[in-house]
């Protein structure tokens, strides 16, 4: 096991070396290192604490310790189906053609939304609905 | 005022203290990391294998040009629709993984020796890594390149630092991935057991994240589902001819090429030039063959055309020999293919001349495009006037 591991170890330092060297041949290295270091600091203070933040507030704000699960469960997806979406919404610039991006983004993420939270409330209300038939124990 | 002893007395007052934030909330544990991270990690491994096959095919070496199998058929399509489907599902994945170990940011103190101060770099490189490889490949699959380097070789150099950093990581974290492999493992029943409930609940949530972003995204590659496409870049029936494209015939600066004007020049050992006329006469064959573009979409389509072989024999050319495949385009990049002998020799790989039943649209490659098996989109060359055999 031990062996193992350390040729794990050693195997990733090694894939990390061809990494660096593959990245020595690239033109705008600063370019690459901002953004490389940008997705920590964009992860790191601000999605992370904004999460924290919205947790907080459904502890905080009153959400039934029973509803906190689907609700927590209904933002993750939504919160997952959003920065998916982002660049097809976002998109700045003129298209290539027709066929890239050719749908109405806005309204398609809208129905996304709006289907999570159907489905949320269907869930909650099922549950709800089994457990008041179980014969109490 | 300062009863909660916010400014205490005395010297302390004039200390600058920073002390680091408390995390009262639940699941910023083990077991919750192991368990997003196993399918984290199957997610970027089958990104990181798919990513080499579309890398090698792209820009084979030496020693691999012309050994390219053509075969599976569907082999790229599968390949890169996996590529992009595993990357989308692991952006929940990833968020999710972060969360678990984000208080682990805030370690007091920071460094305690040169051993945990590598540790932290090595997980500062894993994050940062694969938050840029899955941001950079899903601004790609929209076309937006927000950023000053170029997408292709940086996405593939920092693919091997992620996988490198993972390795590394995995390694570092054996003995607690282990302790936390299972619910019924030894580090897991030592958590506080009413935690279990509101794991299951998160990882459930985690779950239908992915079955979410999967749903509304894969159907561009993966037709069945395409009714389903709300999130994704393009849409398989959206296009000239029901079929996507990436380069038009303006773009290519081609435009529309007049019948009587077009040649095909085959060089070879026998070299011939055909018109648009002769190329209608040879036997015309039909194959159901995919465009799979790198950007992960892709559409199965009926193409007729003359066998790219026949050609190639009326030119003597010799069974090992690769082809170089060269476009009427003007302008933008892929105006030259190479293929290897495999696919210069499947019956399956035609010049195309009709799509669907119809003749070729323009910005389809009107009047003769490339179609092979087992080839990524911008391979499969449009507006093809010239065919070498190269020896």
């Amino acid at each position: 096991m031990k062996v193992t591991r350390f040729l794990a170890g050693a195997g990733g330092l090694a894939l990390m070396g061809v990494g660096v060297s593959l990245l020595m041949d690239v033109r705008d290295l600063t370019g690459v290192l901002v953004w490389l270091g940008g997705a920590v600091v964009l992860h790191d203070a601000l999605i992370a604490p904004l999460v924290l933040l919205v947790g907080l507030l459904l502890v905080r704000g009153g959400v039934r310790a029973g509803l906190r699960g689907p609700v927590r469960g209904a933002l993750v997806v939504a919160g997952a189906l959003t920065v998916v979406a982002l660049p097809v919404l976002l998109r700045p610039g003129p298209r290539a053609n027709s066929s890239v991006l050719p749908l109405d983004y806005p309204r398609n993420w809208l129905i996304a939304l709006v289907t999570v939270a159907m489905v949320t409330v269907l869930a909650m209300a099922v549950r709800r609905f089994a457990r008041g038939r179980r014969p109490p124990s | 005022m300062f009863r909660n002893g916010l400014l205490p007395s005395g010297m302390e007052s004039m200390k600058l203290r920073v002390s680091p934030p408390v995390f009262k909330g639940r699941l910023h544990d083990a077991r919750t990391a192991t368990s997003i991270g196993r399918w984290l990690g199957a997610a970027f491994a089958v990104c990181f294998l798919t990513g080499l096959i579309s890398h090698f095919m792209q820009h084979p070496p030496d020693w691999l040009a012309n050994h390219i199998p053509s075969r599976p058929a569907w082999g790229y399509r599968v390949s890169q629709g996996l590529h992009v489907a595993s990357g989308i599902a692991a952006i929940p994945l990833l968020l999710a993984k972060l969360w678990t170990v984000y208080p682990r940011l805030f370690e007091w103190p920071p460094v305690r020796s040169v051993r945990h101060a590598l540790e932290r770099l090595s997980v500062a490189v894993l994050v940062a890594g694969a938050g840029f490889e899955l941001a950079t490949g899903l601004l790609n699959t929209a076309q937006w390149y927000p950023w000053p380097f170029s997408f292709v070789p940086v996405h593939y150099a920092v693919a091997w630092l992620v996988v490198g950093a993972l390795f590394l990581h995995i390694a570092v974290k054996a003995p607690e991935i282990r302790t936390h492999w299972s619910r019924r493992s030894p580090g897991t029943l030592a958590l506080p057991s009413q935690d279990g409930p509101e794991r299951r609940s998160l990882l459930t949530a985690v779950g239908a994240a992915v079955g979410a972003v999967t749903l509304t995204t894969v159907g561009q590659s993966f037709t069945p589902l395409k009714d389903l496409v709300l999130l994704a870049p393009r849409h398989p029936d959206h296009g000239p001819q029901a079929l996507p494209v990436n380069r038009t015939a303006a773009a290519a600066g081609v435009g529309r090429i007049a019948d009587e004007e077009y040649r095909l020049v085959v060089a070879g050992p026998r070299p011939y030039t055909l018109t648009l006329e002769e190329l209608r006469a040879l036997p015309q064959h039909e194959v159901d063959l995919p465009i799979a573009c790198v950007e992960g979409w892709s559409k199965s389509a009926h193409w007729t055309g003359v066998r790219v072989v026949d050609l190639l024999e009326r030119a003597d050319a010799p069974a090992q020999a690769r082809v170089r495949v060269v476009s009427l385009q003007l302008r933008g990049g892929y105006r030259v293919s190479e293929m290897g002998h495999e696919h210069a020799r499947d019956p399956l790989t035609l010049l195309a001349l009709r799509l669907n039943g119809e003749e070729l649209a323009p910005d389809h490659g009107y009047p003769a495009r490339l179609i092979a098996p087992n080839r990524p989109g911008v391979l499969q060359t449009k507006w093809v006037g010239r065919l070498e055999v190269l020896a």
